[in-house]
């Protein structure tokens, strides 16, 4: 650590930090700076026990491979290996090496870069066929669409054919008088939206009403928060898009709490106001 | 587990490919899903996990550890950079370098066999808060501030869970000797 001005503990949780979520650039020079190349084996050591952890996690819930993503991945090997295989061919004064020689020549910073930059091409090819064959005439000047509505946006999602519909029930909760409404939720998108009817006003600079989402793949005790809103006066019917900042998996149920204004990060679930489980 | 996957890709065997996504697929779509904001999210990056895969198939050494934490690593470190690349936070530099990865202290075959074995003995050699800040971060992606909201509890305090478990689990795996010593 000759050098360094970080203690020992602040240079492994910043080698922590850096395998759980990535550094700052800040973070990233302080480390650089602070942290001789003997981090290196740290580094490294933290990395395979977090990979350790994973395998001991993943190993539990190892889902297949969805038949289309097999696929793709199947084009994928296609375009790597044809790419690997171009600049020889490309060369035409000599037969390409062997794919094993040819795939050593990890010192070859040029080779690598072309290799790189051909695999970008067919990819990019590969994943964006609508921008690369957008026909001219489509790019013509057009008068933007309006922006569709909470309501236009759930009833296309609502036509998905993976799309489910939760209806909420109201709870015993005084603000929960009166009020009715659903979920509409596509997994597969992660969007979502809520709508309810005769839900009582609500002061946003104290009280707002937040989202919950069951995930029958994550702990029930922390169910994914979906954002919050505000209700309009006269009970009108409201939809609001469900924002989940986490991927939801398995969508098991969805709530609405009041909580201070803001929402919170764990609800005390003083006030449930309605309540829907996924059948 | 066929030993040969990765030496096969290595060689130009594209039925070895096929193998690799065989036999890891589940694996890396498991890592994916955990570790990705949507399902789509989780589709193109399950798709650069492997082009990786494929291209730092060479540097694996089998006499160093399993394939699977191989592959485990080359995964985590993508999905770690997309998550970093989608957080509202500034950009930064990619966290690309796949050509660092090397086997530090390999163990014993024994040992690697049953990394995953060893890791959920060692989880459940730890208190519950360090396990539950390791799942959140490990496992489901949250940053380290996101865990400390969720959780209530300090930044420190999951800081110091955070590093006391892996350090704990990386003894109990005996991976490596720690050159940066701290106390845990």
């Amino acid at each position: 650590m000759a050098g360094s001005e970080l203690p020992p503990e602040d240079v492994l949780d910043l080698l922590v930090k850096e395998l759980n979520e990535g550094l700052s650039p800040e973070e990233q020079r302080l480390l650089a700076t602070a942290a001789p190349q003997s981090t290196d084996d740290t580094r490294r050591g933290l990395e395979r026990t977090a990979a350790a952890v994973s395998l001991a996690a993943s190993s539990a819930d190892d889902q297949p491979l969805p038949p289309a993503l097999r696929e793709r991945l199947a084009q994928d090997a296609r375009a790597y290996f044809d790419a690997v295989a171009a600049p020889g061919r490309a060369d035409g004064s000599r037969a390409p090496a062997p794919a094993a020689q040819r795939m050593r020549r990890e010192s070859s910073v040029g080779w690598w870069a072309a290799a790189a930059c051909l695999l970008l091409a067919i990819y990019g090819w590969y994943r964006t066929p609508s921008t690369v064959f957008k026909p001219i005439e489509t790019a013509r000047l057009v008068t933007p669409a309006p922006e569709p509505t909470p309501e236009m946006q759930r009833a296309a999602l609502l036509a998905r054919p993976d799309t489910i519909k939760v209806p909420l029930g109201a709870t015993k909760d005084p603000a929960a008088a009166g009020v009715s409404g659903d979920v509409v939720w596509d997994a597969r998108a992660q969007r979502g939206f809520i709508r309810l009817a005769g839900l009582r006003h609500n002061d946003p600079s104290s009280q707002q009403y937040q989202m919950w989402i069951f995930d029958g793949e994550r702990d029930t005790r922390y169910p994914v928060d979906g954002g919050v809103f505000n209700a309009p006066p006269e009970g009108q019917e409201v939809v609001i898009p469900i924002r989940n900042v986490i991927p939801v998996h398995l969508a098991k149920a969805f709530a609405v709490t009041v909580e201070k204004a803001g929402g919170v990060v764990v609800s005390a679930r003083d006030h449930v106001v309605v309540l829907g489980q996924v059948t | 587990m066929s030993p040969s996957v990765l030496q096969g890709i290595a060689s130009g065997d594209q039925s070895a490919v096929r193998a690799c996504i065989d036999e890891y697929g589940a694996l890396v779509w498991s890592l994916a899903r955990r570790l990705s904001r949507t399902t789509a999210d989780a589709e193109d990056a399950v798709q650069e996990i492997f082009l990786d895969v494929w291209k730092s198939a060479a540097r694996f050494d089998a006499s160093q550890g399993s394939e699977k934490m191989f592959i485990a690593m080359i995964a985590r470190r993508r999905l770690i950079d997309r998550l970093r690349k989608k957080s509202a936070e500034p950009p930064m530099e990619t966290i690309e370098a796949l050509e660092t990865i090397a086997w530090c202290d390999p163990g014993t075959a024994s040992q690697t066999a049953s990394e995953a074995e060893l890791a959920t003995r060692a989880l459940h050699e730890l208190r519950p808060e360090q396990r539950q800040v390791l799942e959140l971060g490990l496992l489901h992606g949250l940053s380290q501030t996101e865990i400390s909201a969720r959780l209530g509890l300090p930044l420190g305090s999951v800081k110091s869970l955070m590093r006391r478990g892996l350090i704990k689990i990386r003894e109990y795996m005996n991976i490596d000797a720690p050159t940066v010593a701290v106390r845990t």
